[in-house]
Parts: structure tokens; C-alpha cells; sequence
């Protein structure tokens, strides 16, 4: 409880463009109060990673990351009486924070007929319809807005089925993706017809193939921009990813999206013709491996960077892969585009994973990652109330331990050494990503004491 | 006197999977399953068995831990947690199906940890349109060829059509159980009709017919009922694998007349159509037939209230046909399709002037001193 | 003579050790209270009084444990740990894996034949798996923490404690009790439940032999028997464990002091 008090301290950025991005975010959520008051463009709660930005924006609608505002109430420590509100309706604490900050937000604004006082940057418009998605990834993105409907019922709802195919040991992916397709392609084209009919707008299909052109583009450009990141010492980190995340998530298919990247890809190059890293005195090089960020402690990374760990690569947000790399089958018409490059992300890691004994493809992406990166420790972050990110990271330390094990040392056995090898330490930090009585930082700074410890006893001690 | 059967009820539910354990000795197949959405008859047409794993909340859970993050359902933690001690270790494989992230985010751990020979995925839509039948037909056909691949031998629509057959046999029979329940006080406890359920999810369905059937006639023959007259109690919520909700409902002078969990009407009632297509009927049932959370059901109405009478309507005729004086919705901390719906069901409950009583539990049985103090304040305001 | 402190601040208890070369001077141990600069002080003077030596003997410090900023003289910092490794290898030379039953959260960490950190994991949150259970029991059945464990090596029939949760344990204890269990049962079945917990972080990280438990739950026979039987390993359990992070503490001054 203390620590909700206790003002944020602010994140230090190792690019410019990181640091563009705050401003950005509070102009995003300030510019849809100041539209919905104006009137000229339908609003739409939605959610990120449904590939569906180009047709909202071909249709000229707002979308409103609802995600968004539940993690920029976290990052300004002032969520807990969203939370409150909703677990006052009957929701449990248990649940997503991020839906429920945004169902307790919801229903005390409609409650009022007017925003909740002080509301984070100028709050949450209400919507004219919203996008949800019944995606095998995550509960909560189908049942969020369906709760929220409860205190608007006159805001109808759109559910995007968008499933893609589990990796199977005894399958492959392609046996089965073209029944996959054909149901994601009709789930989009339902889209269209449902945002149509709430803008009385008519689809213009040669804009929507001009954003979904602009978004590849983009994809391939951000894919080549973090790439950088391998240099020694490392440029940005995931601090900074989780920043630019939002040109990512919240601007695809805007050409300002796609300058970003080109900024901050000039940027990194010409930190790394300086040899500027993240870190002055770069030591070690750190994956995170998997989970949200405490949106409330992301100075954590500051404090990771002042013991000399850098983070050149994260799993967390990379929402985007390289298209060239993908292998789809062609097609001239957008949605059907749209629908392979959904299957193609999510199955991305598949053939890999089936190449490598025991491994599997959240295995195997890390494994890639770590090898490319030159990475020496694996941090993973379990977020209590998000089973979509979290469940499963334990296993994927213990296979990726089993199955991979890079680091040579030295073993006294019955007075012989011998040289053997292990797998790569790693560290799990706990709280939430926005529910800050979960967090101690007295624990938290303990914890990664402890493993730049370890790390640095590994160091000194390696067999090489 | 208690009834034979009642007896063997309660060894099998007491020593739960002794009959799956024999029949793997004797060369069967059997394939586990923790969730309504898998579709059985295909695994019986197979020519295999389907098996319903529960949990045990006298178990702590330990080994599961090594693997399995706390914050999933506390209940497929356990099951996993005695899966991996080996208390299902005759199980031949498993299916899981997109029911919740809890089962879906896990399936890479269940399915690298158990290691066993057979492992499917089943990947029901999670809304109801056309195109979501369509897809779903292509998917049940990608799990049918997964078993033949696994039993090697083809599974015909001849095959599907009998499979489907006995196991609407054990529904229409499943249901007559129910009925016990319709008079005041009921002829059958919640209790009992729960542990035949039970017993009924471990056993081929042939045998378990041959069950329910001796227990309708065990019943029939009752002279007495088993429980005095009192508050008519329905039970709302998911996976209920074990009796002790039931029992102190029951132990405090009510009786469970109705239910809405998966080991109860959600695995038990729902039929799949005879005659046509076997795939298009299983798709139907599975899909649509099926009521839970999990599900997105299109708001139609454009009110909540008839938003409510989609979603719910099912509960609500239950409430009517069986007369319920009072509801228990029993969710499980960290389970996201039923946690959601808590307001909506509230809010669903008043409309229909069912008061209810919303307990938030874990997967222990350590909690039960807890829930005693909670029913039993329920049972006294509205008795 | 020059000599190293090592101080470990815990949330409860507090120990120090002084060491010169590789002998122990002097080890001290007292409860933390509410003032840990003062208790920090006082270490220090009792320390010194009892190896009759001056302040000015000791050329490092380094303080470890939750109190460990609160220590004014310290001269650096070093989690708990990594000196729980390094004082694990002092004194059991064999130990590669060992686990510690913390009173706010339990670990497990493995460390190298020179006591270097290679892995640790700490136990989570609301998993259970910390001693607390143990002080919560013991309140309910009106006894000392010291005498739990004896008490658990004298059950006579297995009894199964569901509960990790150290807020329902209280209620599930005293349900137990109530229903006619005994305190030596209802005690091996805790022990059996913490045992687990505590093994289960062991298994996640890999044991290697020899594997040891470590901190203040080591002094309890009936944690080191069921964390035996659960594990399937002979459990070396260091002389004086609850001291083994203030030595380890003081090894690493050792260290710091040398060029």
C-alpha cells in the first residue's frame, strides 16, 4: 500500500525516441476525448495484436486502446481505485488488472454520466462501438468489453474470432492452416461489414491495400531496427522497447509509425558508431524472456542498468516478425494478406522448434535470442493476474535448461576436473502489471542483486 | 439399507480410475480429458476411452509447482500436480481443447511434461457464427485423423454414428437421474447423483450406462427419500470434480436439486443430434449446445437484459424446472470466463428473484471450515 | 590482528560473526527488534567484547539480509544469498544445492565447489512454502517454534495438511485439532507440506549432490527428516545454520580485504 504513495520515479531512456513517446501516448488519449466531443469520427475500444488496425483506420475510425489506459493508470500509480471499484461489482482481484481497471473505470463514468474525478490524462471517452477479439490467446480480450456492456448497453460489440493452430509434435502447421484461414478471412470480412454499418462508411479497398503494403513495411523496418541491438555494447533495451512498443501496437499502419522506426534506426546507428551503449559499462547482457512490465517500476530497468546489465532483447511486445522470413502464399487481396501474416507470425518459430530436439517454439525463440544477442542471463517477469503471458515461463526455463546448455566450466569430480557445460541462470521477478500492491522493491532490488551476483560469479568462472 | 450399487458408487469414487487401470492392463486405450469441450464420441469411436481427470483437494500440490505457474485454475493445477505424480499414469494420452488460457497457455507443459504417446489440441471457436461451424467441422476432422493416426485404423461415419448413439444413451439416462430431483425433498441427493456422474466419466460409456441404469432402478425402488424437506439449492460454476460443496449444502439440511457445472448438466445433458452428418452434429453440440462462459454469445437483443437471457437462459429454466429456492455460483480464484461474468450473473440472478450466494474458492481442502460458516448463513437468511 | 565482520539483518533475527584468517572469533545471534541500527550497533560491541579486540582490528564489513542498509558501519552489501553460499561451502565443502525455509519467502540456489552463486530461485508469493506456516502453528497450539520439529519425529499416523496458505492454515489447523488429531501428527503433516515446497523450488533449479538446508529451519529435526523423504537425499545439514549467511558474510570480507 506504501508504495502507492510513493511518486514514480521517471524511467531514464537510452534513445531519443523512447523519450518522444510519453507525450505521444497523452496526446493519443487526450485527442479521442477532444474527437468524441467533436463528433467527426466514430471511437472504438479495442485492443492491440488483432491485425485489424489498417481496416479501422481505412474506414477512418479512432481506435482507443483500452490496454493502454489501463497500463498508463499503472505507470502514474493511479489504478487502485479502478481496481477497487470493480472488485466492489463482484470481479475478482484474481483477474486481468488491465480489464479491470478499465470495467471500474467504465462503470463509475457511467454511473456519473461524466468522467471520474482526475481521471488519467482526461480518462476514457465512452465508445460508439467496440472491436473485441475472442483470440485463443488471451480470456479476457472476449469477456472485458462484454462486462463493460453491462453499464452501456446501447454500445454494441464486434468479437473477432482469431485462432491460430497450437504447435503439435505429431502435426504440421500447414496441414491444417488453410481451413484457418478461410474462417480468419470471415471473421475480417465481418468486420468490415459491422464497421461499415456503424460508420455508414463504404470499404475503399484500394486504401486498405495501401496501409496493409505501409504495415508490412513497417514490420520488415522495426525487425531490422531492433536487429541492431546486437552490437556490442547494446544501443537500446527493453526499458526503451517498452516505450517504443507504441509505434508497434497503437500506430501501426500510419506513415508516423513507420518514420519512428526510421528515426530510431539512424539513432541506434549512430550510437553504435560511437560505441554508446544503454549501459556505460556494459557487463552483462540480459534477455527478458517473457512477461509484461510492472507498468509502475519500470525505473527497475535504470536500476538493472547501474549494476551494468543491458538488455538487448525482449519477447515482450515484439509483436512483429520479418515478413521475408515467413514464406506465405501470395495473394492480391488485403484481408486475405492480413490473414496469412496472422497465421505467419504466430507460427513463426515452428519449423525451427521441430528442427531442434525437445525444443518447442517459445523454446526455440529463445534460444535464437540468446545466441544472436550474445545473451549471458534470462529475466522473466510473472504478472499475478495475466495468464496469457505468464503461464507457461517456468516450463520454458526449465526446457530451454534442459535442452540448451551454453556455458562451459570447470568441475571438480573425486579430484578430477573436468570441463562441462550449463544452461544460462535466469531470474523471476513477481508482481503485477498494474496492480502495485503486489510489488515490493525492497524484494525486487534483492532479487536482481542476487542474480547480477550469480551472473558475475559465472563470469569469473567460465571455463573459455 | 444402503443399495449395492451405492456402494460400488462409492468405492470407484473413493478409489477413483481402478476400472480405467484394469482396462489398460487388458490393452484399452484410455485418453484423459479436463474439460466439457472435448468431444467424446470421437475418442469412443476410436475405439478408445475417455477418461475425466479430476483433482484432489486433499492433495497439496507440490510436483505440479515445479512446472506450472500458481496464478492458473486451481483445479487443473491439481490435476496436473497428480498427473505428474503418476495417478493417471495408465492414461494412453489426452486431449485438451481451447477452453480457457489456463488449459490452453498450459498445453506445451502438459503435453512436454506427461510425455505421453497420444496429445491433441482441439480448437473450438470461441464464437457462434456460421463460419465458426464450418471451421470447427475441418477441426474435429483434423482430431479424427490425429486417433486414426494413433489407434491406426479409420474412424467411419458408421463408427461416429454409434458412438454418438451411447453416448446420448448416457445422456437421456443422465437425465432420468435428474428427474429424481424434480419432487420435494428429492428422490436422489445431490450428493449421490454427483458421485454416479463421477464414477460415470472414468468408465467406457457402455459400462457407464449399465450404471446409470442400475442406479434409475435402485432409485425407483426407494421408498424413502434421502433427505428431508428443505432449501432447493442450485449449484452454478465450473469444474465441481468432488462432492464437498454438495455435502455441506446437504449436511446443513438443503439439497442440491440442480446444477450448472461441468461435471454435472454441462457434461451430462446436452445431445448431439442423430441421423445426419455425425461431424456437422458433434460441432453443433460442442459449439453451440454446450453453455459456458467461455463462449461469445453475440448481444442480440441489444439490452442487457436480453443479453442476460441468451447468456443465461439455460440457468434460469433449470431454476423454474426444478424449483430452486436459492443459488450458489462457485467460481475458483483465477478463473477468467467465469470471474468475468460474476456482475452479469448477479444482476441475472435478481431478474429472475433466485437469491444467490457468490463464493470465491480455491482448489483445498482447507478452505472448507470457510465455506461451512458462509452456506450456512446463506441457508438460514433465505430458510 | 585484522579481522572481518560479517552481519546478517534479518526481518527477525540478527547474527554476526568475526573472523581472523579462518577462524571464528566470535558469533553472536539476538533477535532484531525495531530499532536495526541499534541492534546493528550492538552486534558490533558484543562481537568485540567477547574476542577482545577494537573496532579498529576489523578492516572490512559486509552486512547482508533484509536490515542490511540499516548497518551503519557496513562496508558493503551482498544479498543474503550469496553469502548463504559461500558460508554452506566453509562449512559443508561438499554442498552444490542447498535450500534455506525463510521466514517472508524460502530458496534454493546452487553454487560451484568455491561457494560461487550459479542459480537460485525464491519461492513465490502466495505459494506457501515460507516458515511463517510454522510460527502461525505454533500459536495455535500454544508452543515454541523450537519445539515444533521434535514434536513432529514423534508422529504415530500420517495426516495430510491441504493448506500452503499461511492465512488458512490457522483455520485448518484449528479444524484439525477440533476433529481429534494430534499435535504430533497434525506437525509431521505441516512439515510434510513445507518439506515439499521447499524441495519443489530445489527440483525446478536441478539438485546436485550433496544437498543441504540451510538458515534457521535447519535446527528443526522434523523439517530436515521430511524435506529426507520427500527428496529422496541424505540432507547435510552445516553446524550452526542459522549462522551460515553472517559467515559467509564475513568470508566475503575475507575476500575483499585480500589484493
Amino acid at each position: 500500500m506504501a508504495e502507492e504513495q510513493k511518486k514514480p520515479k521517471k524511467r531514464m531512456t537510452a534513445t531519443q525516441a523512447a523519450a518522444s513517446i510519453g507525450p505521444m501516448v497523452k496526446e493519443f488519449i487526450a485527442g479521442a476525448v477532444r474527437a468524441k466531443a467533436e463528433g467527426k469520427q466514430k471511437l472504438a475500444y479495442t485492443f492491440i495484436v488483432c491485425h485489424h488496425e489498417e481496416i479501422l483506420r481505412a474506414l477512418d475510425v479512432l481506435p482507443f486502446w483500452t490496454e493502454n489506459f489501463a497500463g498508463v493508470c499503472g505507470a502514474k500509480r493511479d489504478s487502485e481505485r479502478f481496481l477497487q471499484r470493480a472488485e466492489s461489482l463482484g470481479l475478482s482481484r484474481s483477474l486481468c488488472t488491465y480489464a479491470l481497471c478499465g470495467i471500474g473505470f467504465d462503470q463509475w463514468r457511467e454511473e456519473q454520466g461524466q468522467m471520474p474525478p482526475e481521471s488519467p490524462w482526461g480518462g476514457m471517452p465512452k465508445p460508439d462501438f467496440m472491436i473485441s477479439t475472442g483470440q485463443i490467446l488471451c480470456d479476457p480480450r472476449a469477456k472485458w468489453y462484454q462486462a463493460s456492456q453491462q453499464y452501456m448497453p446501447d454500445v454494441p460489440i464486434y468479437n473477432i474470432d482469431l485462432p491460430y493452430p497450437l504447435f503439435e509434435k505429431d502435426q504440421d502447421h500447414r496441414d491444417v492452416w488453410g481451413y484457418y484461414h478461410k474462417y480468419i478471412v470471415k471473421e475480417l470480412r465481418g468486420l468490415v461489414k459491422f464497421v461499415e454499418e456503424q460508420t455508414g462508411k463504404k470499404m475503399d479497398y484500394d486504401r486498405l491495400r495501401e496501409l496493409v503494403d505501409l504495415s508490412d513495411r513497417t514490420w520488415n523496418l522495426i525487425h531490422e531496427t531492433y536487429e541492431l541491438r546486437k552490437a556490442v555494447p547494446c544501443p537500446m533495451g527493453t526499458g526503451d522497447a517498452m516505450n517504443t512498443m507504441v509505434p508497434i501496437n497503437f500506430m501501426m499502419a500510419t506513415q508516423d509509425s513507420y518514420n519512428f522506426f526510421l528515426n530510431l534506426n539512424k539513432e541506434l546507428k549512430d550510437k553504435i558508431a560511437k560505441r554508446e551503449g544503454e549501459v556505460e559499462n556494459e557487463k552483462y547482457r540480459l534477455l527478458w524472456g517473457g512477461g509484461l512490465p510492472a507498468w509502475f517500476a519500470l525505473s527497475d530497468f535504470n536500476y538493472f542498468n547501474s549494476k551494468g546489465a543491458s538488455f538487448p532483447a525482449e519477447t515482450t511486445y515484439r509483436m512483429v516478425a520479418p515478413l521475408y522470413e515467413m514464406d506465405l502464399p501470395e495473394t492480391k487481396d488485403p484481408i486475405e494478406h492480413l490473414a496469412w501474416r496472422w497465421l505467419g507470425y504466430w507460427t513463426f518459430w515452428y519449423d525451427k522448434a521441430r528442427k531442434r530436439p525437445g525444443s518447442e517454439p517459445d523454446v526455440e525463440r529463445l534460444i535464437s535470442f540468446i545466441e544472436n544477442f550474445k545473451i549471458d542471463g534470462v529475466v522473466m517477469h510473472e504478472a499475478f493476474s495475466c495468464r496469457t503471458w505468464h503461464v507457461g515461463l517456468i516450463w520454458q526455463l526449465h526446457q530451454l535448461g534442459k535442452i540448451y546448455k551454453p556455458i562451459p566450466v570447470y568441475v571438480v569430480t573425486n579430484g578430477k576436473r573436468e570441463k562441462t557445460y550449463r544452461e544460462l541462470p535466469s531470474l523471476i521477478l513477481e508482481s503485477d502489471i498494474i496492480d502495485i500492491t503486489s510489488y515490493s522493491e525492497v524484494d525486487t532490488r534483492n532479487k536482481i542483486d542476487a542474480f547480477i551476483e550469480t551472473l558475475e560469479s559465472i563470469r569469473k568462472n567460465r571455463a573459455d | 439399507m444402503k443399495d449395492d450399487v451405492f456402494a460400488k458408487v462409492e468405492n470407484q469414487y473413493v478409489n477413483y480410475g481402478t476400472r480405467a487401470r484394469e482396462l489398460q492392463k487388458q490393452g484399452q486405450k484410455l485418453i484423459g480429458y479436463i474439460c466439457s469441450f472435448v468431444p467424446l464420441e470421437i475418442i469412443t469411436a476410436a475405439g478408445c476411452v475417455p477418461f475425466r481427470v479430476r483433482g484432489d483437494i486433499r492433495e497439496p500440490i507440490t510436483q505440479g509447482d515445479t512446472l506450472m505457474e500458481t496464478i492458473v485454475c486451481p483445479f487443473i493445477r491439481s490435476c496436473f500436480d497428480l498427473s505428474v505424480k503418476g495417478k493417471y499414469d495408465f492414461l494412453s494420452g489426452m486431449v485438451i481443447p481451447h477452453g480457457c488460457d489456463s488449459m490452453v497457455r498450459s498445453y506445451s507443459t502438459w503435453n512436454y511434461s506427461l510425455n505421453l504417446p497420444y496429445f491433441h489440441f482441439v480448437n473450438t471457436p470461441s464464437v457462434v457464427k456460421e463460419s465458426s461451424f464450418e471451421f470447427f467441422e475441418e477441426e474435429l476432422k483434423t482430431y479424427k485423423k490425429s486417433l486414426e493416426r494413433f489407434t491406426g485404423r479409420t474412424v467411419t461415419d458408421a463408427d461416429l454414428a454409434k458412438a454418438i448413439r451411447l453416448h446420448n444413451e448416457n445422456r437421456n439416462k443422465a437425465r432420468a437421474l435428474y428427474d429424481f430431483k424434480k419432487s420435494n425433498p428429492p428422490m436422489i441427493s445431490g450428493v449421490e447423483l454427483a458421485k454416479v456422474l463421477t464414477v460415470g466419466s472414468s468408465l467406457p460409456v457402455t459400462e457407464s450406462n449399465a450404471l446409470f441404469d442400475e442406479v434409475i432402478a435402485a432409485v425407483s425402488r426407494r421408498k424413502e427419500p434421502p433427505l428431508k424437506m428443505g432449501p432447493r439449492i442450485l449449484v452454478d460454476g465450473p469444474c465441481v470434480d468432488n462432492i464437498e460443496l454438495m455435502k455441506i449444502v446437504e449436511d446443513s439440511g438443503a439439497s442440491v436439486v440442480a446444477d450448472t457445472t461441468c461435471n454435472g448438466t454441462r457434461d451430462a445433458l446436452p445431445r448431439t443430434d442423430e441421423g445426419g452428418d455425425p461431424i456437422k452434429a458433434l460441432a453443433r453440440r460442442y459449439l453451440d449446445k454446450i453453455n459456458c462462459p467461455k463462449t461469445y454469445r453475440d448481444n442480440k437483443a441489444g439490452t442487457f437484459e436480453g443479453d442476460a437471457e441468451a447468456r443465461f437462459g439455460d440457468i434460469g429454466a433449470y431454476a423454474r424446472e426444478f424449483k430452486a429456492d436459492g443459488a450458489i455460483l462457485y467460481v475458483y480464484k483465477f478463473c477468467d470466463p467465469f470471474g468475468f461474468e460474476v456482475p452479469a450473473r448477479k444482476a441475472y440472478y435478481e431478474s429472475i428473484k433466485v437469491p444467490l450466494l457468490h463464493i470465491e474458492d480455491l482448489y483445498s481442502a482447507g478452505t472448507i471450515g470457510q465455506l461451512k460458516t458462509r452456506i450456512q448463513a446463506f441457508l438460514e437468511m433465505i430458510g | 590482528m585484522q579481522c572481518v565482520l560479517g552481519i546478517d539483518m534479518g526481518s527477525s533475527c540478527t547474527k554476526g560473526v568475526l573472523m581472523a584468517g579462518t577462524e571464528v572469533l566470535a558469533q553472536v545471534d539476538s533477535l532484531s527488534g525495531g530499532d536495526f541500527k541499534l541492534t546493528a550497533d550492538r552486534i558490533r560491541e558484543e562481537l568485540l567484547a567477547r574476542a577482545h579486540v577494537s573496532a579498529r582490528s576489523i578492516s572490512h564489513t559486509v552486512a547482508t539480509g533484509f536490515g542490511s542498509k540499516s548497518v551503519s558501519y557496513a562496508d558493503s552489501m551482498v544479498t543474503d544469498i550469496s553469502c548463504h553460499a559461500k558460508g554452506v561451502i566453509h562449512l559443508c565443502p561438499t554442498v552444490r544445492t542447498a535450500v534455506d525455509a525463510g521466514d517472508l519467502y524460502s530458496k534454493a540456489f546452487r553454487m560451484d565447489e568455491k561457494g560461487n552463486l550459479q542459480n537460485f530461485l525464491l519461492s513465490g508469493k502466495c505459494a506457501g512454502g515460507s516458515a511463517r506456516i510454522l510460527k502461525v502453528v505454533a500459536k495455535v497450539l500454544q508452543l515454541n517454534v523450537e519445539e515444533l520439529g521434535d514434536l513432529a519425529l514423534k508422529s504415530t499416523k500420517k495426516v495430510e495438511f491441504n493448506t500452503g496458505c499461511a492465512v488458512f492454515a490457522e483455520s485448518e489447523a484449528v479444524s484439525r485439532i477440533a476433529e481429534g488429531v494430534s499435535k504430533e501428527d497434525l506437525l509431521a503433516g505441516i512439515h510434510r507440506a513445507l518439506a515439499a515446497q521447499l524441495n519443489a523450488l530445489a527440483v525446478r533449479l536441478g539438485i546436485e549432490k550433496d544437498y543441504a538446508l540451510v538458515g534457521g529451519g535447519a535446527r528443526n529435526a522434523g523439517l530436515v527428516k521430511a524435506l529426507e523423504a520427500v527428496s529422496g537425499f541424505l540432507i547435510v545439514v552445516p553446524s550452526h545454520p542459522h549462522m551460515t549467511a553472517a559467515l559467509g558474510a564475513a568470508l566475503i570480507a575475507a575476500e575483499a580485504g585480500r589484493p
